[in-house]
């Protein structure tokens, strides 16, 4: 039993005693006993009131936070989603730009690439002093095969041609299909004098390919116009020189390669006269 | 004109929304790239909570969508969000999330969606 309880069943003993009725501290601590149940209730009630504020505070707190753990979540989630999305519209993008730079049929480079790349070339060339070669390749008699065999034949000796052409360049050379029959070689950091044993072996390669059609084997050859970019020329100038080149091969009796020769007197662009 | 029918054309980064009340079919379609998504969404999301709240049949989602921007997703998700509430409830709510079978990783886009969803959340591939 606490004391305090023990003080006031000793008072309530002391106040309820017949002989002490009447004396004059009865009344006094009658009184003062009295206001103190009444405070010790009060104390009780204001203690109460007060906790019941505190464990709503806190689970006031409780449920912020189960909130705004919920939305963190659902933040993170958004975020993931999102950088989700962007990488799929990255790699669309790219699928979409390497499909804009090939030949559908061939999957060699398109004219876009080439021109893409012969702009690089001559700006290597400007900046590095770095020759490059042009070989323009043009199928002999090729509208032959289409007009004989039908397009999609013709399509399939083309696909295999393209092949041919990309197993015989140099890992870092680059065939493209110009348009029709017509593709061109681009030879980067190369001299016109070093070029000949690679044109040689893409003839050779083209020459020796055959193509079953039914009962038929075809075969084709090619000839090449080749010309070295000379400094201060334009890239459309390079390929001029490449395709009368490949002009005289022609008219020379096909399947064979022309090399553009340097001109005895370089003519003086406007460029070179000023220095 | 009936104003509790919901008819957003596309434009080049908003999806063509249709909302038919009768059959309670909300169906969106395209890519959902706008600057203010909350101004598009608003009036799917309150188009969503009236039909929730006036009617009592089913609601389903008829899903094509392929690109959205991080506004988008997350008005997407506060869509799903009500639509979670709702079978928590038990209300018959469903989405139908249809996709290019040329394009895998939508799916899982809408996989990822799905994860948190309770109700009947279905992926679809269609053929172009």
């Amino acid at each position: 039993m606490s004391r305090e309880r023990e003080l006031d069943q000793m008072i309530e003993k002391l106040l309820a005693e017949p002989e002490y009725q009447g004396h004059p501290l009865h009344a006094a601590l009658e009184r003062l006993h009295q206001q103190n149940i009444e405070r010790l209730d009060r104390l009780e009630r204001i203690a109460r009131i007060s906790d019941g504020y505190q464990s709503l505070a806190r689970e006031q707190n409780l449920s912020l936070s189960e909130r705004y753990q919920k939305q963190l979540r659902k933040l993170e989630k958004v975020a993931r989603i999102s950088d989700r999305y962007q990488q799929m519209m990255r790699d669309l993008n790219l699928a979409l730009q390497e499909a804009s730079n090939r030949d559908p049929l061939t999957s060699l480079a398109n004219r876009r690439m080439l021109i893409e790349r012969l702009k690089e070339e001559v700006g290597r060339a400007v900046r590095l002093k770095q020759p490059f070669v042009l070989a323009m390749v043009d199928v002999d008699h090729f509208k032959q095969v289409n007009d004989t065999w039908g397009h999609d034949i013709g399509d399939r000796m083309l696909e295999e041609i393209a092949r041919v052409l990309q197993a015989e360049i140099r890992a870092y050379d680059l065939c493209g299909r110009w348009g029709g029959e017509e593709f061109l070689i681009l030879l980067p950091d190369t001299h016109l004098s070093d070029v000949a044993p690679v044109i040689e072996r893409v003839r050779c390669g083209l020459e020796s390919l055959s193509v079953r059609v039914s009962t038929e084997t075809l075969s084709v050859s090619a000839s090449f116009g080749v010309a070295e970019h000379r400094p201060g020329e334009s890239y459309s100038q390079t390929l001029n020189r490449a395709d009368a080149a490949l002009l005289d091969a022609k008219r020379a009796g096909r399947n064979r390669c022309v090399f553009a020769s340097e001109p005895a007197e370089p003519e003086l662009s406007p460029i070179r006269a000023a220095d | 004109m009936n104003t509790s029918e919901l008819n957003i054309p596309s434009t080049q980064s908003t999806p063509a929304i249709q909302g038919d009340w009768q059959t309670g079919i909300l169906a969106m379609q395209g890519d959902s790239y706008p600057e203010n998504s909350f101004e598009l969404f608003d009036q799917v999301i309150q188009w969503v909570e009236r039909y929730l709240n006036d009617e009592a049949r089913p609601l389903k989602l008829e899903l094509t969508l392929l690109y959205l921007n991080t506004s988008s997703i997350k008005a997407m998700m506060d869509i799903f969000d009500l639509l979670e509430d709702a079978h928590q409830q038990g209300r018959s709510v469903s989405v139908n999330w249809h996709y290019d079978n040329r394009n895998e990783r939508v799916a899982e886009l809408a996989e990822e969606f799905r994860e948190d969803c309770t109700f009947d959340f279905s992926i679809l591939a269609f053929e172009e």
